[in-house]
């Protein structure tokens, strides 16, 4: 991600690592992505009774250069879904999604041709927030999950092991196409 | 235009022969309707479009008016019926004016009246009843009932589900007493298992005590049901109708052809429907056909396999097996066994394999006891004209040689038992014994083992009979030959009808030594450019190929030193079978691990028939056609590996698909025209069986429908319902030997010995016949021999 | 443009608003109003917060808030759920997924015939709309007022069976145990079962 890439296997890093994730997750700058409904709550987070200002995240930007949490709010049509990676490529790493409602997160009760059955389909995902649309506390919940992820992610070598691990799990998991539950 | 589209073109022109029907006009909510004479008030309603609710009426079945769902105001020229009339029951009459519930209110207080009656005592447990979500008492109840019951006492409660059978279950409570079960039982399968008891408020249907319901055609009283009453064990709680994804089908267990519809959830067939076909099977079929597609899920093989130094076959990659198989069966001469269970495009898959991979005629679709006799009667008989359904309907005498319908190809019986049951039709069999099958067609049994030829020739028949030859006859040398005369004397109608769904789909597609596609002789140079043109391919290999014998004789003797088969079990064959392919660098397309995998060298897997494309041609030549069930396998059909399996030897047969392979084979046409000359060679001598000493008897065998077949596996609820595995044996021997129905008795020959209880029945007093692949009874293992041959029998 | 004729062609609109309006000066203007438009923003400062503190205090939900399903239980343990897929069929994203099963005498899930064997709910679908409990023929389903499902994977977010049971409370032994003594699915129904007995308890013992 930067400097600590660099740094050589294992010197320093435990507290590096604290004090970039400490920084990072108490610094998250939201990218406006309000697609639907779920935007309506997601405004109402930002305001006053909810107050994400309380975790410095107050401003949403229009600009996805100042960005780094990309909180899509609603269901990403196929139209939409191109312009949604192009932000998302144009944000500064390090750079966060959260899928907010079931839209987002699977395309929801919209099965149809129009909907992309998941965001994730188009970016990486780090955190899913059910509900149709999601009140702002669900918001906030998935807001401050997505903190303790970003309090607990490894840096350098130790990301490359994670990555590694996270690799051979996905390798050894059964296909979707063959889950059958308990049909024999 | 191909062979199959002629004939199916003969067979739909055929129908239309009955004409001069009286037609009667009647006057249905105001309509004006023309119907045949004798056709039911319900069903002319039908022609209108008007829907008349019912339970009990089904177009197939004697009308009963049992449900009195179908109530109605009929006038007959202007004399009014005093009370409304079930109109399933009442034929048409000139003048006859009916006003159905939608424009008389008399009828549908009556319908309501009727509904709010069946309803009382049935169970509210829609929720958890199987038929729920296609319930015809749900629907109707919604469409025709009253909204609310008035009934407010305890609804009558029966002990539930009782097993009528291992694969049918009654729930009693739900019953509506429409008697559909029964009739079917009566009057279609003719074996009368299932009836009602009692009286009144206490009927309730119920199975004789001394007979279990063992019946090769219970599923469809499953399927008749208009309630939940009978339901299906394998069936029962795994889904619920919105689940299903019905895709239309056909049958792969015999050459009936059956129109099927499967029930896919997620991928697994949860339930096989009989399909509506008027011109095959009707709404019916049997419930190896229903119930025994287990084998479908059960371990199947999904990646390649090679064996490897050690001997041992471990997995491997596609690219990595198909050159280890290829370069076998390149550097080696090669023959091909194809599985009767093939589809008429794998067939043709293996027939050009064979023809320009391997180039070699040395192929062979009869994996079972054959002979060159029956290949040139097979040659033979794609001249005749084809025979169907339709032709048994008007036969006046029906002729069964070497051929068990019941227990070979059970919707043949159906139609049989039909017309022996309508019109009292005449059906005499060349059996070793009276059978139950025969017992209920009423058939004379000429019962004279080893004299089958001038028994065949004695038969006095007309040219509206129907000679059906089963595969059986092949066994006996010379009686192919003799049913053959006895059909161009007669002018008699002959079918041959295999017991598998694959052999008459892989006969016309070449997949035999003598034959290549389109029924082109072999011999014939004619033939042979016509088919070089067709593939754009070089000269074809001119000689006769090995039959399935001689291609086992030949790896025997290392003549043959490479084989491709696809789904073969070499226990079909003979005993010494397996020892053949052990010597032979065998490559095998199969979908499950099977004895053949044992000596495989390589193993590639295939699709299973739910998930592939394709058609069978059943026994008439019809073809069946079916697509893939299960949309999103990884398994491929035969002839696409096939086609890689070619590319990679060099010599490419270009059908990557099964739609390119039907066309191809499609564009032949038939070539059988002028070709009459296989019949020359055929001879009719028998050889002479030595009379039996006195501990000795004739062997006779056939298979079972339920039986230890590999298609039958994993479905214990099936195999329930086998009939029971016994030695018949004649009155007389029985005496003589000190024994009784149900004591053991041993047959053996120097090979080996086989025990089974016994039973007495009425068959030729030389012969014995035991079941020919059951649980304790595989003969053709045990004995290495299947049918006539001399066998000791004693008490065990 | 001609400055005159503008004028005069606005006259006529001008004049009418002018008889029809007065206008009215309301308020203070310049300095004044600045000063009026802070004060709101002073006063405000001596209200009560309005911000809800969320993660930590959490407001009670509207008691028919559509949150988390549950899947009840019989109050001597055995599940209500019959497995019959109701909730599957009213389900507008099809995010439920049932098979259900016989129960046997020596396994027993439920009261009578049916249970459900494998009772998914895909979070990521479900759109909270409260159908299926609308469906559910006997309460087994219902919806509880938790709200907190975000998580970092899919998989995650599909809810089996043993997620979305209901705990056990007193009285309630771990199914699989035989129904109450002389109970039917019937007597379960109308709520007649008070709770497990030591009969249920002995037999169920070995099942655990």
């Amino acid at each position: 991600m930067g400097v600590e890439e660099k740094l050589p296997s294992g010197f320093l890093l435990t507290t590096v690592e604290d004090l970039a994730n400490y920084m990072r997750s108490n610094s998250l700058w939201p990218a406006t992505f309000g697609l639907a409904c779920c935007a309506i709550e997601m405004m109402a987070v930002g305001g006053g009774r909810y107050d994400l200002a309380r975790f410095g995240m107050e401003v949403f930007r229009a600009s996805p250069r100042q960005a780094d949490l990309m909180i899509v709010a609603g269901r990403v049509s196929n139209k939409m879904a191109p312009v949604l990676r192009q932000i998302y490529d144009q944000m500064a790493e390090p750079k966060w999604v959260l899928s907010m409602g079931a839209c987002a997160s699977s395309g929801g009760m919209f099965n149809n041709y129009a909907i992309v059955q998941g965001v994730d389909h188009v970016v990486p995902v780090d955190i899913y927030l059910p509900g149709c649309p999601p009140r702002p506390e669900m918001l906030m919940d998935a807001i401050l999950k997505l903190h303790d992820q970003i309090k607990n992610t490894k840096l350098g070598v130790n990301r490359e092991e994670v990555v590694r691990e996270v690799e051979a799990a996905a390798i050894s998991a059964i296909p979707t196409h063959q889950m059958k539950g308990l049909l024999a | 235009m191909s062979i199959q589209e002629i004939k199916n073109q003969e067979i739909t022109s055929s129908q239309g022969a009955d004409s001069a029907i009286e037609m009667i006009t009647i006057i249905v909510d105001g309509f004006e309707v023309s119907v045949p004479k004798g056709t039911l008030v319900i069903r002319a309603a039908e022609k209108l479009g008007i829907q008349i609710p019912r339970f009990c009426d089904h177009p197939l079945l004697d009308p009963v008016g049992a449900c009195r769902q179908c109530l109605v105001d009929i006038e007959i020229n202007g004399r009014k019926f005093p009370k409304p009339q079930a109109s399933c029951t009442i034929p048409v009459e000139p003048g006859m004016v009916v006003n159905t519930q939608l424009t008389s209110p008399v009828a549908e207080k009556a319908q309501k009246g009727v509904m709010e009656l069946l309803l009382i005592n049935h169970p509210l447990d829609c929720p958890v009843c199987d038929k729920g979500g296609e319930c015809p008492l749900q629907n109707q109840a919604m469409s025709n009932g009253g909204g609310e019951s008035r009934y407010e006492g305890v609804k009558r409660t029966f002990e539930k589900p009782i097993n009528i059978s291992s694969q049918v279950l009654l729930d009693r409570e739900r019953c509506i007493l429409c008697a559909r079960c029964t009739r079917f039982s009566e009057q279609i399968a003719g074996d009368p298992f299932i009836t009602l008891n009692e009286r009144g408020a206490l009927q309730q249907v119920g199975i004789y005590e001394k007979e279990p319901f063992q019946s090769y055609f219970s599923g469809n009283t499953v399927q008749i049901c208009p309630v939940g009453a009978l339901t299906g064990a394998s069936y029962r709680f795994r889904a619920r109708p919105f689940d299903l994804v019905s895709t239309p089908s056909a049958c792969e267990h015999c050459a009936s052809g059956c129109d099927m519809r499967v029930d896919v959830r997620r991928g697994k067939t949860l339930r096989r429907l009989a399909g509506d076909d008027s011109t095959v099977n009707e709404e019916w079929s049997c419930d190896k056909g229903r119930w025994a597609f287990k084998y479908e899920h059960r371990d199947r093989l999904t990646s390649p396999l090679i064996r490897n130094e050690s001997g041992e076959l471990v997995e491997a990659s596609w690219p990595e097996a198909l050159a280890h198989a290829a370069h076998g069966l390149s550097i080696n001469r090669a023959a091909v066994l194809v599985g009767g269970r093939s589809t008429i495009e794998d067939a043709y898959g293996y027939s050009k394999f064979a023809r320009i991979a391997l180039n070699t005629n040395d192929i062979d679709f009869r994996s079972r006891t054959s002979s060159d006799e029956e290949r040139n009667f097979l040659a033979a008989l794609l001249l005749g004209k084809s025979v169907t359904y339709l032709d048994i309907d008007k036969a006046d005498q029906v002729i069964l040689l070497g051929f068990e319908p019941e227990e070979e190809s059970p919707i043949i019986f159906l139609r049989i038992f039909k017309q022996v049951r309508k019109r009292g039709l005449k059906v005499s069999a060349l059996a070793p014994f009276t059978s139950r099958g025969n017992e209920k067609l009423k058939a004379t049994v000429i019962k004279n083992v080893g004299n089958e030829v001038e028994d065949i020739s004695k038969f006095a028949l007309t040219n509206r009979s129907v000679i059906l030859v089963g595969e059986r006859l092949a066994e006996v040398s010379g009686a192919l030959t003799a049913a053959l005369k006895l059909a161009e004397q007669s002018g008699a109608k002959l079918a041959w009808i295999p017991r598998r769904a694959g052999e008459r789909g892989a006969l016309e597609a070449g997949a035999i030594g003598n034959l290549l596609p389109g029924a082109r002789q072999v011999a014939d140079p004619k033939a042979r450019q016509d088919i070089e043109r067709a593939w754009g391919s070089g000269p074809l290999p001119t000689q006769t190929g090995l039959s399935t014998d001689q291609i086992l004789d030949a790896l025997h003797k290392g003549e043959i030193e490479a084989l491709l088969v696809g789904g073969v079990d070499p226990g079909d064959i003979s005993a010494s079978a397996i020892d053949g392919l052990r010597k032979a660098f065998v490559v095998s397309l199969e979908i499950r691990n099977s004895a053949m995998s044992e000596v495989a060298d390589v193993v590639l897997p295939v699709a299973a028939v739910v998930e592939k494309s394709g058609s069978f041609l059943d026994w008439q030549g019809r073809a069946r056609k079916f697509e893939a069930a299960v949309t999103n396998s990884l398994h491929r059909s035969d002839v696409r590996i096939l086609s890689i399996l070619a590319d990679e030897i060099g010599r490419p047969i270009n059908l990557g698909t099964v739609e390119k392979a039907a066309k191809e084979l499609a564009s032949f046409g038939d070539g059988s025209s002028d070709q009459k000359s296989a019949l020359a060679s055929l001879s009719a001598d028998q050889a002479k069986i030595k009379e039996p000493g006195k501990n000795q008897a004739i062997l006779t065998s056939w298979r079972l429908l339920l039986d230890n077949g590999s298609l039958q596996e994993h479905e214990p609820n099936l195999a329930g319902t086998a009939h029971p595995c016994v030695a018949v044996i004649s009155d007389d021997r029985a005496n003589r030997l000190g024994v009784v129905d149900g004591d053991l008795i041993k047959i053996s020959n120097s090979n080996g010995e086989i025990i089974l209880p016994l039973q007495i029945g009425d068959i030729d007093p030389r012969a014995i016949w035991i079941p020919r692949n059951s649980e304790n009874s595989r003969p053709l293992l045990a004995l290495k021999s299947a049918t006539h041959s001399l066998v000791s029998v004693v008490k065990a | 443009m001609n400055n005159e004729s503008n004028s005069n062609e606005l006259e006529p609109l001008n004049r009418a608003e002018r008889e029809s309006h007065e206008v009215i000066d309301n308020g203070p203007s310049g300095f004044a109003s600045q000063l009026k438009g802070f004060w709101v923003t002073f006063r405000t400062m001596f209200k009560k917060v309005n911000t809800v503190q969320y993660p930590e205090v959490k407001e009670a939900t509207a008691p028919r808030f559509h949150g988390r399903h549950q899947l009840n239980r019989h109050p001597d343990g055995l599940e209500k759920c019959i497995g019959c897929e109701l909730c599957a069929w009213a389900c507008p994203a099809d995010a439920i997924y049932v098979e259900g099963a016989d129960n046997s005498e020596g396994e027993r899930f439920s009261p009578g015939e049916r249970y459900g064997k494998v009772y998914q709910i895909n979070y990521l679908r479900c759109v909270f709309c409260g159908l299926c409990i609308e469906a559910c023929p006997t309460r087994a389903l219902t919806m509880t007022n938790e709200y907190e499902l975000a998580d970092d994977q899919r998989q995650k977010l599909i809810f089996e069976k043993e997620d979305l049971l209901a705990p056990l409370r007193a009285g309630m032994l771990l199914p699989p145990h035989p129904m109450y003594p002389d109970a039917d699915d019937q007597t379960y129904y109308r709520g007649e079962v008070p709770g497990a007995s030591p009969l249920q308890e002995n037999i169920a013992e070995p099942n655990k």
